[in-house]
């Protein structure tokens, strides 16, 4: 296997006066240019495996699993080799930009760190390369934001910044957590023509993690849907919006406005409490006697793997 | 923005008015006679020269007239005489005060950059055994009174170990006799200026290092050490830019005290004697020299924070 | 008034969680309540604090002798007088012992007059806004810019000394950080539900401030008034040293006043001028910590140690 990202039975769980599991057995890979979509409501533990790859989650997470990044695990890495990949070939943008850049330092000095910290570059080359980003991403007069800070600008703006500063080394692995998330639909499609440029360009491959689906579907090659801390299913883009198997699938694709709008049932799960037997068992549609008592595994089959019994 | 900028200078001007007043007001209402609140008790004058002095001093004319005259002596840059040391007050506070700006500015310096230095660690690590001890042993200094402290210092390192010596700002005028004449009290100043310093940073790190700028520092491949001094302690220290400027009246107090106990020649000294002499020229002539000085730090603190912070001088 | 941490909230889920410590943690019975309770005080402050009002309620039980009696001056610790005598001759046990009431008092009572204070100040602004606000809360930050120690020096030069003039003075000069909390904490309030709907009802404002804000305003004011008075103490004992303390009231402030110009430092009679600058350090640290007990969470408390002098 030469995956870029080989992710496999990953756990995740929290100490405390009762530890609680929040993703359980997740697997995946995405390899070389490839771009994977992680998507699923709000709640489901996106973030979460996004965090864990990075081995940003505070220090009561219990991560289990392996998670092998060019062939080296993650897991076992010290902090200090981790800090050595974070952010040069393993980068992400958060949700939340606004928040994400620090208040007190110019977008200049904020978008030049990675090149300082990783390439040791001097200024005037970190300049000229914070320049370029900036430009790329549709600024028109790039040298008026090397001394612009966060707190001046809108959110697009701040989001757009954040993605000029975890794209600015090229990383080969780039993790974006909800990249449209509160950005207006010209500014999408700007956001979307960048993470598309680099995959070309750079090759680098792409993490997606949304719930916004159209953007997914115009840039992830892979789907893998994720509820209440488990992948239900997994799927290329194309085969999976053709004919989505699983029952929250294609509850998901039903709630899109061009499919009519319907939503799902029932609320989302909290992560520390799954149902027992099918953790979509409440909300279902196709809901068996089996689904209450049994936990459906992920079966593979015809390119794609579904997590129910009505597939097996 | 420019509502609070007027607003600010507004309020700076009426706390200027309100010194100046209390300064004019004080001698004039407190009980007992003016003229001897003007010129000092304990200091022998006959009755002639009082009545003198009460006409010279305007205390028979209405008080409107004596405050503009108050007003004009001010700008002159007279504060009075002091019969006690036979020379004006401003002269006398002029002497004293470089010293003791000199020994305030060095130990207010080197208190917030110890007390940010150990604050911002004890904040990033507070379960270490080391940020314990230090919280412990700042919140115990922040609660003894500064002159008891110096009183310890100077009875342990003087007097008993003999390693510095015990009054006066020198004894010769070089670098290093008044460098090893203020060693103990600007420590003990400094450490109390730290004390302040430690506890408001250590606060502000436990707070700013959950935000998600920090995070992102940590995502970006920055390294413990340079997430907390690059990212962390800049937004975090903050606050203490205003803190240092309020804190400047309590350290000024402070250094009072502790100038007593090292019988240093300054302010601190200027003033006890003052008080037992009862010179309250010396003290009026004192507390606007003090009051003053606090106001220009709090402004000078306010244009300090406006270069530091890009959200306070956010363009149009 | 510790903001959710904001890392967390980006992971939606483990905000969901709670945090887990807490919310998993089984019905508690009454008894354990109280010993959680006891627990958010530290400790050994509680026990610190008791021990010096017990010494200020019944001096008579603790005390060896009467603080005036005088016997042989300059005597160093002995069976007879546990920490020598002074210059006079009285035993500085019992001194110490009796000066704790004196401390303590003048400590509680500047601290009530400036809750007042603080807390109509407060009030008011928060409650009507405006150019009642505008005015009160510039005046506040008016009389924050003096400097408080000069100024109740020069005071005090002037009066004769007395411990009420002290108490009167110290209490009309350390108000202005209350105002400033209770103003914050007051406009919140006044947008809550309850607050609103006695509006409704009709109730006066004075009726609605006293009835529905200021109670809820306790857990805000309690820590300021333990931090008040701790500082009050302080500022009673610097005030002592210069010579401005009422020297008929023998307070710690006073004894190691009389210590240092007295002749106990120069002699390196410990027993003298240690006991006193101790009591003053942890009696104002037993009171520090009880503030930081009432305050509801105690990550944020310690920075209001800094407000203390």
């Amino acid at each position: 296997m030469n995956s870029l990202l080989d992710v496999k039975k990953l756990k995740v769980g929290f100490e405390g006066a009762k530890p609680v599991n929040v993703i359980s057995e997740v697997s995946f890979s995405i390899q070389k240019g490839e771009n994977l979509a992680l998507v699923g409501e709000s709640g489901c533990g996106k973030s979460i495996i996004a965090h864990a790859i990075l081995r940003l989650l505070a220090p009561e997470a219990r991560i289990e699993g392996s998670i092998l990044f060019k062939g080296r695990e993650l897991l076992k890495l010290s902090e200090k080799e981790m800090a050595k990949l974070r952010g040069n070939e393993l980068a992400i943008i958060f949700q939340n930009a606004s928040h994400a850049l620090n208040p007190v330092y110019s977008i200049g000095r904020q978008l030049a760190e990675p090149l300082r910290i990783h390439q040791k570059s001097g200024k005037t080359d970190a300049t000229k390369k914070v320049l370029k980003a900036l430009a790329q991403l549709g600024f028109s007069s790039p040298e008026k934001y090397l001394k612009f800070y966060p707190s001046w600008g809108s959110g697009g703006m701040n989001q757009r910044f954040l993605i000029a500063s975890s794209t600015i080394l090229e990383p080969e692995l780039l993790i974006a957590d909800e990249p449209s998330k509160g950005l207006d639909p010209a500014r999408i499609k700007e956001v979307e023509r960048e993470l598309w440029v680099l995959g070309k360009e750079a090759k680098s491959s792409l993490l997606l993690i949304s719930h916004d689906l159209g953007f997914v579907r115009r840039l992830a090659d892979k789907i893998a849907v994720l509820y209440s801390g488990e992948i239900v299913e997994l799927a290329k883009t194309s085969v999976f919006f053709k004919q989505p198997r699983h029952p929250y699938s294609q509850g998901l694709l039903g709630s899109l406005p061009e499919n009519g709008f319907v939503p799902i049932p029932g609320l989302a799960p909290a992560l520390c409490e799954s149902p027992s037997g099918c953790r979509f068992h409440p909300r279902c549609p196709f809901q068996k006697e089996k689904c209450l008592r049994e936990h459906p595994e992920l079966k593979a089959r015809e390119e794609r793997a579904v997590r129910c019994f009505l597939w097996a | 923005m420019i509502s609070t900028a007027v607003k600010k200078t507004f309020r700076y001007l009426s706390s200027f008015a309100l010194i100046v007043s209390l300064n004019f007001a004080l001698p004039r209402l407190m009980p007992g006679d003016p003229v001897k609140n003007l010129i000092g008790e304990d200091v022998y004058v006959s009755d002639l020269v009082i009545e003198e002095l009460r006409a010279e001093l305007g205390l028979n004319r209405p008080l409107l007239e004596q405050f503009l005259a108050y007003i004009q002596a001010l700008l002159r840059f007279d504060l009075g005489y002091s019969y006690h040391l036979h020379s004006p007050v401003a002269e006398v506070l002029q002497e004293r005060i470089g010293w003791t700006l000199l020994f305030v500015g060095v130990s207010v310096g080197l208190g917030a950059g110890l007390g940010v230095f150990l604050g911002a660690y004890a904040g990033w690590k507070p379960e270490t055994k080391l940020s314990r001890g230090l919280s412990c042993g700042f919140i115990l200094l922040s609660c003894t009174p500064p002159y008891f402290l110096a009183l310890l210092f100077l009875g342990i390192f003087a007097f008993k170990l003999g390693l510095f010596p015990f009054k006066g700002f020198y004894d010769t005028l070089t670098l290093g006799s008044i460098a090893s004449h203020l060693f103990l009290p600007v420590s003990v100043l400094a450490l109390f200026s730290a004390s302040r310093n430690f506890l408001i940073l250590r606060g502000s790190v436990i707070q700013e290092k959950e935000e998600l700028y920090a995070l992102y520092a940590r995502a970006k491949g920055l390294y413990e050490r340079e997430i907390l001094f690059r990212h962390v302690v800049k937004n975090a220290s903050l606050p203490i830019i205003t803190l240092l400027a309020l804190d400047f009246g309590f350290l000024f107090s402070g250094a009072l005290f502790i100038e007593i106990v090292f019988s240093l020649n300054g302010m601190g000294t200027l003033i006890y004697d003052a008080i037992i002499g009862k010179d309250y020229p010396v003290l009026q002539g004192a507390f606007l020299l003090i009051a003053l000085a606090v106001l220009i730090a709090n402004i000078l603190a306010d244009f300090l924070y406006a270069v530091v912070d890009p959200r306070v001088r956010r363009p149009a | 008034m510790q903001k959710e941490s904001r890392a967390y909230k980006e992971l939606g889920v483990q905000r969901n969680l709670g945090l887990p410590k807490e919310s998993y943690t089984l019905k508690e019975s009454g008894l354990q309540k109280f010993g959680k309770i006891f627990k958010t005080f530290n400790r050994g402050g509680l026990l610190l604090f008791f021990f010096f009002f017990f010494l200020a309620l019944f001096p008579s039980l603790f005390a060896p002798y009467s603080p005036s009696e005088r016997f042989i001056p300059y005597e160093a610790p002995s069976e007879a007088h546990l920490l020598g005598t002074n210059d006079i001759g009285n035993d500085i046990l019992s001194e110490l012992v009796y000066g704790t009431r004196i401390s303590l008092m003048v400590g509680f009572a500047s601290a009530c007059i400036s809750t007042v204070i603080g807390l109509s100040i407060g009030l008011l602004a928060g409650y009507f806004r405006g150019w009642t606000a505008e005015v009160l809360m510039g005046f506040t930050d008016v009389v924050l810019l003096l400097p408080k120690l000069p100024l109740i020096i020069i005071l005090g030069a002037f009066l004769r000394p007395s411990v009420w003039i002290l108490i009167l003075v110290l209490g009309l000069l350390s108000w202005e950080s209350l105002a400033r909390i209770v103003r914050a904490k007051t406009l919140q309030l006044r947008e809550s539900g309850y607050v609103k709907s006695a509006q409704c009802i009709g109730f006066s404002s004075f009726h609605i401030m006293c009835t529905d804000i200021i109670p809820n305003l306790v857990h805000v004011i309690l820590p300021k008034f333990m931090l008040a008075t701790a500082s009050a103490m302080i500022s009673e004992a610097s005030l002592s040293f210069l010579g401005l303390g009422d020297p008929s009231l023998k307070s710690w402030g006073i004894m190691l006043s009389f210590a240092f110009s007295r002749g106990g430092f120069i002699r390196d009679m410990w027993w003298w001028y240690l006991p006193p600058g101790l009591c003053i350090t942890f009696c104002v640290l037993a009171v520090a910590l009880l503030g930081f007990g009432f305050e509801p969470k105690t990550g944020v408390a310690k920075k209001e140690v800094v407000k203390l002098q």
